[in-house]
């Protein structure tokens, strides 16, 4: 393995920006990654026209739109025509693509985006209509319920109680009372209003340029020292809900046991899932876990994921040496991405 | 302030069960339910595939239930319209007798007083059944299945699809460029906006230049001529579906704007019939009679009340690489 890693082209975060993060907002989502993909690209020096290859991560279902992805074309400037990619993913799937695109050795610069409008319709009546057709969807299956059922699963394991589950919710989003809060009525048992995501509108876009070129527009680009993604099946019954394999897997891929990270920006939307995500990463205290307040402060679909590198990557911009982001997609962190991002001289 | 739009879209999806999820869709009409063998396992709702590894199973199905243990449950106290049941209930994973695997279903509780893990489960089947999941309306208390209503009976054939409605409500703002366009229109006017890098144009009210990435406000706002040429075209012979008001044959053509280079795409034509359409014919704008008129007919949208584009009688533009302007 350590021949393959020696191979690998340097590719490095070096910089990113993202809108503000509202609750509705009445920009298009093309207007949102054109301001996203400008106040990234701006701070370095560069504009469109020095970028080889751009991949976007967007989803149709939230925009009620097929094929939304080619109006989101305007904002990157597609003329003359450019190499371009799409993921009707989180944009950390399009970074890893972008990352894999580097590795051929021929393009120096690549921009990727996350980006999603979800106050544009319900995302309690749209997601269950992306689940299993025949057994969940017509059901009405919803993520707070498989949300739910997950909670319940990792608190009966001792890994979460609701206690530390209201802690995580009053850390990450700098406000509340844990005693308050547990008095709470639920929404989903074992779930309180705290414990779930807000709906949030917003875009993220990631500027990634390979070892020598990186060097040269930032001090300290964040080196990717790692990526994998794994995952799991698609019937969430069939899983150990306390448990999260795909996770512990694309860690041991990505590198995070060769050596400590300080700060890992973990993509938790609910709290119980940071419990489990820290618990399966071994995290330890001295780790500090979602500083920039994580999906439980802002939950833009399709850009939260991509947000997590970019604030671990902002980590190792600041003067830090090694840090962890996660990514996550499907019900019950059915798909999981790890991304090492590490300080090099 | 800007102004939002609500538009449903509604997918009426038919789909294909295979042999596996259709004997056991099958079985339901039946009230029966199936489960797959896989080694010493009996999975439900049954797969094709090792859910771990990928290799196909045996399609080895066996009957388990129709009674269950609930394994885990939440509790949805206020439901959906997609939920089956329109008052409060639990969903859980309900591990039906001689099942391996946990089934996620409703359970119709009364109240979350009334469920614990361990709790005793049984169907309530709807009397009319087609074969889809919701052939069970939802899990009761006890031992005994039950009925909803009158028994119409199984399946008379073995169910080998099913549908699904899939219908979003969206609300989506409009671009206030859009709604510039369109106000111009009503005064019979066509706007474009022209890009100050570019210097290029662009019609229908977008509000952004897609090659400079750049935003364009009122300030960029240019006057368009209403004559031009027609460089491409299209005879739509119309189908039939939901929200179709076409029955004849019409046609959709593009028209280049005079002294521009401005090409209105997918554009009616007013006094012309179909198979008089010609590339390089000349045209002028036709206006809708009322804003009202514009809404309903004519290119309506980004467009207002343009009604469409007639000839205007003057020799035809001779030119061989008209055709390809179609944008």
């Amino acid at each position: 393995m350590a021949d393959a890693a020696d191979s690998l082209v340097e590719v490095a975060v070096v910089g990113w920006a993202h809108t503000p993060m509202v609750r509705h907002t009445d920009r298009s989502e093309t207007e949102l990654l054109m301001e996203a993909i400008t106040a990234a690209l701006d701070p370095l020096g560069l504009t469109r026209a020095d970028v080889d290859f751009t991949c976007l991560g967007s989803c149709d279902y939230i925009t009620g739109q097929a094929f939304s992805f080619v109006s989101n074309l305007d904002a990157i400037g597609a003329w003359p025509p450019k190499r371009d990619s799409h993921v009707e993913m989180d944009g950390a799937w399009a970074l890893y693509e972008a990352w894999l695109r580097l590795q051929e050795g021929d393009i120096e610069i690549a921009v990727v985006t996350g980006s999603g409008r979800s106050s544009t319709g319900d995302p309690a009546l749209i997601y269950p209509m992306e689940m299993d057709p025949y057994f969940l969807a017509p059901l009405g299956a919803d993520p707070l319920t498989f949300a739910a059922l997950q909670a319940r699963a990792v608190i009966a394991a001792g890994i979460a109680d609701e206690r530390s589950m209201a802690e995580v919710a009053v850390r990450s989003r700098g406000r509340g009372d844990v005693d308050a809060l547990l008095a709470e009525d639920y929404l989903r048992r074992p779930l309180r209003r705290h414990d779930v995501p807000p709906i949030t509108d917003g875009a993220a876009a990631m500027v990634l340029a390979t070892g020598p070129r990186a060097r040269r527009l930032t001090a300290r680009p964040a080196f990717i020292a790692g990526l994998d993604h794994r995952t799991e099946c698609h019937y969430p019954a069939f899983r150990r809900l306390d448990d999260s394999p795909s996770t512990r897997l694309a860690a041991a891929a990505a590198g995070l046991g060769n050596g400590p990270v300080e700060v890992a920006e973990l993509q938790a939307a609910f709290t119980h899932e940071e419990l489990l995500l820290r618990h399966v990463l071994r995290l330890g205290d001295g780790v500090t876990v979602n500083p920039s307040g994580g999906a439980l402060a802002a939950n833009p679909i399709m850009a939260t994921g991509l947000c997590r590198i970019g604030f671990a990557a902002d980590h190792v911009a600041g003067g830090g040496n090694r840090a962890l982001a996660h990514a996550t997609s499907g019900p019950c962190l059915q798909q999981n991405l790890v991304c090492v991002l590490e300080h090099r001289s | 302030m800007t102004r939002f739009v609500e538009s449903t879209i509604t997918f009426p999806y038919k789909r294909s069960l295979g042999p596996l999820v259709g004997a056991f869709m099958t079985a339901l009409t039946e009230r029966r339910i199936l489960g797959v063998r896989h080694g010493d396992q009996v999975l439900v709702p049954p797969m094709e595939w090792d859910p771990a590894t990928g290799a196909e199973l045996a399609h080895d199905l066996v009957e388990v239930g129709p009674a269950g243990t609930v394994e885990s449950w939440t509790w949805v106290p206020s439901p959906s319209a997609q939920h089956p049941l329109r008052h409060a209930f639990a969903f859980a994973l309900i591990r039906l007798d001689g099942a391996t695997t946990p089934l996620l279903h409703a359970v119709d509780a009364g109240s979350p007083s009334s469920l614990d893990v361990g709790t005793r489960v049984a169907p309530r089947w709807r009397g009319s059944r087609v074969g889809r999941i919701d052939d069970i309306v939802c899990f009761v208390p006890g031992e005994a299945p039950e009925v909803e209503g009158e028994d119409a009976g199984p399946a008379e054939e073995p169910v080998t699809r099913m549908d699904y409605l899939a219908s979003i409500t969206y609300t989506n703002p409009v671009p206030p460029a859009t709604d510039r366009a369109v106000a111009a229109t009503l005064e019979r006017r066509l706007v474009g906006l022209g890009c100050p890098h570019c210097g290029r144009v662009y019609a229908g009210g977008r509000g952004h230049c897609p090659i400079d990435a750049v935003e364009l406000g009122p300030d960029c706002e240019v006057e368009l001529p209403q004559t031009g040429t027609v460089t491409n075209f299209s005879i739509v012979t119309p189908v039939q579906y939901p929200g179709q008001t076409e029955t004849e044959p019409f046609v959709r053509a593009f028209v280049l704007l005079d002294g521009t280079d401005v090409v209105l795409p997918y554009s009616p034509v007013v006094d012309l019939p179909a198979d008089q359409v010609r590339v390089g014919q000349r045209v002028e704008a036709v206006w809708a009679a009322s804003a009202d008129e514009g809404e309903q007919g004519g290119m309506g949208g980004a467009w207002g009340a343009l009604a469409g584009w007639r000839p205007t009688g003057e020799p035809d533009v001779d030119d061989p690489d008209l055709v390809n302007r179609i944008f």
